[in-house]
């Protein structure tokens, strides 16, 4: 693979808690321009190995590379050209929609005439007009949909988005999912996490499954699920993603009698 | 109807979530200090204290004053140690939270306010009554059931009425201009004391006015039943019953109040505000700064304090004016006195309203600290930026305190005004630089929402207590030891001392913003939530 084209490279990134292993060993390439799915169980390290991808995590081993450049949390010029939605938002509580989107702003060093259009529009699009609100009084829905905001804001070349469409309304999903498109249309990269698995097979165009502990077991180009196509693995031919992932990953079945 | 066996159940909750605490080795330490101290204080407060304040009111011939002159001093500490250092208003639960069980409205209310009341700092103001009442009984021959009838009403109505304090404090200051009006309220409290006391030492019916309206409070009515009999007990007991109940309808009708919202809908952006304005002074820095003003100007607890710096000042320099020197002493009239106490009071004047920001700095934040490790700048700046604003609306308070010294700390001399502005900055830079260590390597997850309630860490509270404690006793011990440090003539030496808290602040600003970088994951693991706090 031509490395120029990687938006992110991982080689050998391992990442302990203590002695709890979070991450092992994992490698991989994302490729520029591309929507790229990174899927996993809970506690398999996805958001670990985001922490580590954005900065907000110091590997125990590996490196990563970001635009062909080795990425650290210091790297601020690298970070100027990311953006990050955090499962947990990562939303200052007291502040107004406004106020914070055009504090993400002026922090990506936009001027402030861009930093005000953008925000005003960034708001109209994502129907987050009502000012007389903090982020503290939004609903779940309404608080990703400013983090998705703050996380696009300054245009970035990569974005990293930890479970973006979880408690957001059909259509605002169905808004983000066309600005995703467009975006990788132009070049730039998507990565995504979730655990809705038809939203990912509609949208992205490679995927990565990482198992316990943040190790990889699966990466691939998953656009022929879109075509009716199959998927072969093992010998095996899966025709949505569902079924690869439980394979991968393993299914489990509890009987609880008294339910 | 309340099932007491569901009260109880969230009661031994409150004991098991403190338990699960001391599960690590260090939370066993830290157990181990904390029941050995207690214990100490116990022995301490029951002997020394509340014992001997019953010997005393026994031997002195006037128990009733004495027990209610001890009493009602208990009463206010208790009150000013819950208002000022948030002890004793933890509720652990909130309501919202108890909402989860199956508990009716009566059932939470009592399960907040038995887990409220049975705090290690209201079972030390209890021991410390109990301590009173077995001296009265000990040596008096008076009534043990009315002495323990009116020492548990008392305590109940002491916690019952910080609550209410608590509770209108936390309703004032989310008002728009709530803050102002609390200091306003303040001020003129602070200044009682100062207004009463001439007119009471000139005219001794005024004293036997006020003694007389006193006697309709608790611990006057306490005092009374615990010291006399019959009917004049029973008043006491009933005085503090109808209390009792006035502070539990206040209490009912504060809690039951909607949350304030924020008015309807509106979709003005606004984009030009003074914090944007004053961030811009910190070139670079300017939106985080910007950020740190706005997020400490929206908080509550913030606010309260922060108004309460200068009557808390001006307090202080009032009371500590005599010093430890006895009032009947020819040094207690020394004019210098009030001096001495200013100086160490404007110690604390640009450091106590941002205080529990200042030592916890990223506590409050929440999961949002990670939000700082996503932007491009260094890891640092969060913490860098969060200190200069602290010092910035801490600064701002310097003049305000210098103004009033000017207008009430007679004759005009340039010299005290530099010493006090001396002590105002290393106060200042000092404190600030000792905060920026506690909110490294003592931070705790705090409630932003809570206005009143003291969840600072253990070193947290360390630098806010002995800073306050330290200034207002280090100034008084120099000028009964060495005088010649703390008079005028030698008002250069307040220079050196600021420069030293400013040398203090910026070794301390450099150091521990190397560190930050190191420590992020210790400190997003506490202010998550996922680590016990320390």
């Amino acid at each position: 693979m031509n490395p120029q084209a990687d938006a992110i490279r991982v080689t050998n990134l391992m990442k302990k808690y203590g002695q709890t292993l979070a991450v092992e060993s994992l490698s991989l390439n994302v490729p520029a321009g591309s929507m790229f799915g990174f899927l996993g169980p809970n506690g398999s390290g996805k958001s670990t190995t985001i922490g580590c991808l954005t900065g907000l995590l110091d590997p125990t081993a590996g490196s990563v590379e970001i635009l062909g450049k080795p990425f650290t949390a210091d790297s601020a010029d690298l970070k100027r050209r990311m953006g990050v939605m955090p499962e947990t938002l990562g939303l200052f509580d007291p502040l107004y929609a406004h106020e914070f989107l055009a504090f993400v702003g002026r922090m990506f060093g936009l001027d402030e005439a861009v930093t005000r259009q953008r925000v005003t529009e960034l708001l109209a699009a994502l129907e987050l007009t009502d000012t007389s609100k903090t982020l503290s009084e939004y609903s779940t829905g309404m608080r990703k949909r400013v983090a998705f905001a703050a996380a696009v804001i300054h245009k970035p070349d990569v974005l990293f988005l930890d479970e973006p469409f979880e408690s957001i309304d059909p259509a605002g999903v169905a808004l983000m999912k066309q600005w995703l498109r467009r975006f990788t249309e132009h070049g730039r990269t998507v990565f995504i996490t979730s655990h809705v698995l038809e939203t990912v097979e509609r949208l992205c165009t490679e995927v990565a499954i990482v198992t316990k502990p943040g190790k990889l077991v699966w990466q691939g180009d998953i656009t022929v699920l879109a075509n009716e196509g199959a998927i072969e693995y093992q010998g095996r031919e899966f025709r949505a993603l569902e079924p690869l992932f439980l394979h991968l990953t393993g299914e489990r079945y509890a009987d609880l009698n008294w339910l | 109807m309340i099932r007491l066996e569901a009260v109880g159940t969230m009661v031994r909750l409150r004991y098991k979530l403190m338990w699960a605490k001391t599960r690590s080795r260090n939370g066993k330490i830290a157990l181990f200090i904390a029941g050995y101290t207690l214990l100490v204080l116990v022995m301490i407060l029951l002997g020394a204290g509340g014992l001997g304040a019953g010997v005393l009111a026994i031997r002195s011939g006037k128990a009733e004053l004495a027990a209610a002159a001890v009493l009602g001093g208990l009463y206010v500490q208790a009150l000013l140690g819950t208002i000022m250092l948030g002890f004793g208003l933890n509720a652990v639960f909130a309501d919202v939270e108890l909402r989860r069980y199956p508990l009716n409205q009566w059932e939470r209310r009592v399960s907040r306010h038995l887990i409220g009341i049975i705090d290690p700092f209201w079972l030390l103001i209890l021991i410390l009554q109990l301590g009173l009442a077995a001296g009265l009984y000990v040596l008096g021959d008076f009534n043990l059931l009315f002495i323990l009838a009116a020492v548990l009403l008392l305590f109940v109505s002491n916690y019952l009425l910080a609550r209410v304090v608590s509770g209108a404090i936390e309703r004032l200051v989310s008002m728009k201009s709530g803050s102002a009006l609390l200091m306003v309220l303040v001020m003129c409290l602070a200044l009682l004391p100062g207004t009463l006391i001439p007119v009471i030492s000139k005219d001794p019916n005024a004293l036997r006015t006020l003694i007389g309206v006193l006697r309709w409070t608790p611990p006057f009515g306490a005092a009374a039943a615990m010291t006399r009999s019959g009917t004049a007990a029973l008043t006491g007991l009933a005085v503090i019953c109808a209390w009792l109940i006035g502070l539990a309808v206040i209490l009912g009708y504060l809690e039951n109040l909607a949350p304030r919202s924020s008015g309807g809908q509106s979709t003005t952006l606004t984009w030009e505000s003074p914090f944007e304005r004053a961030g811009a002074l910190f070139g670079n820095n300017a939106p985080l700064v910007a950020f740190w003003l706005r997020f400490y100007a929206r908080n509550n607890r913030f606010r309260a304090l922060y108004a309460l710096s200068i009557p808390l000042v001006s307090f202080f320099t009032f009371n500590f004016r005599h010093g430890f020197v006895k009032k009947a002493s020819a040094m207690a009239d020394d004019p210098e006195r009030l001096f001495i106490a200013a100086l160490g009071a404007i110690f604390m004047v640009g450091f106590f309203g941002s205080s529990r920001m200042a030592v916890n700095q990223f506590g409050y934040v929440g999961g949002s600290f990670r939000r700082f490790f996503l932007l491009p700048t260094d890891p640092a700046a969060s913490l860098r930026t969060g200190s200069y604003a602290c010092v910035f609306v801490g600064s701002l308070l310097i003049p305000v305190a210098l103004l009033l010294w000017l207008v009430f700390g007679g004759p005009f001399d340039a010299r005290k005004l530099i010493m006090l502005l001396g002590s105002a900055f290393t106060g200042l830079f000092f404190l600030h630089g000792a905060g920026l260590w506690v909110s490294l390597y003592g931070p705790r997850k705090g409630k932003y929402s809570a206005a009143m309630g003291n969840d600072m860490s253990l070193m947290g509270n360390l630098v806010v207590i002995f800073g306050m404690l330290g200034a207002l006793i280090a100034p008084q011990v120099l000028f009964k030891t060495f005088p010649a440090a703390v008079s005028p003539q030698n008002w250069w030496l307040a220079l050196p001392f600021a420069a030293v808290a400013i040398g203090f602040y910026t070794v301390s600003l450099r150091a521990t913003t190397t560190l930050l970088p190191t420590k992020r994951e210790e400190l997003l693991a506490v202010v998550e939530g996922r680590v016990q706090s320390k």
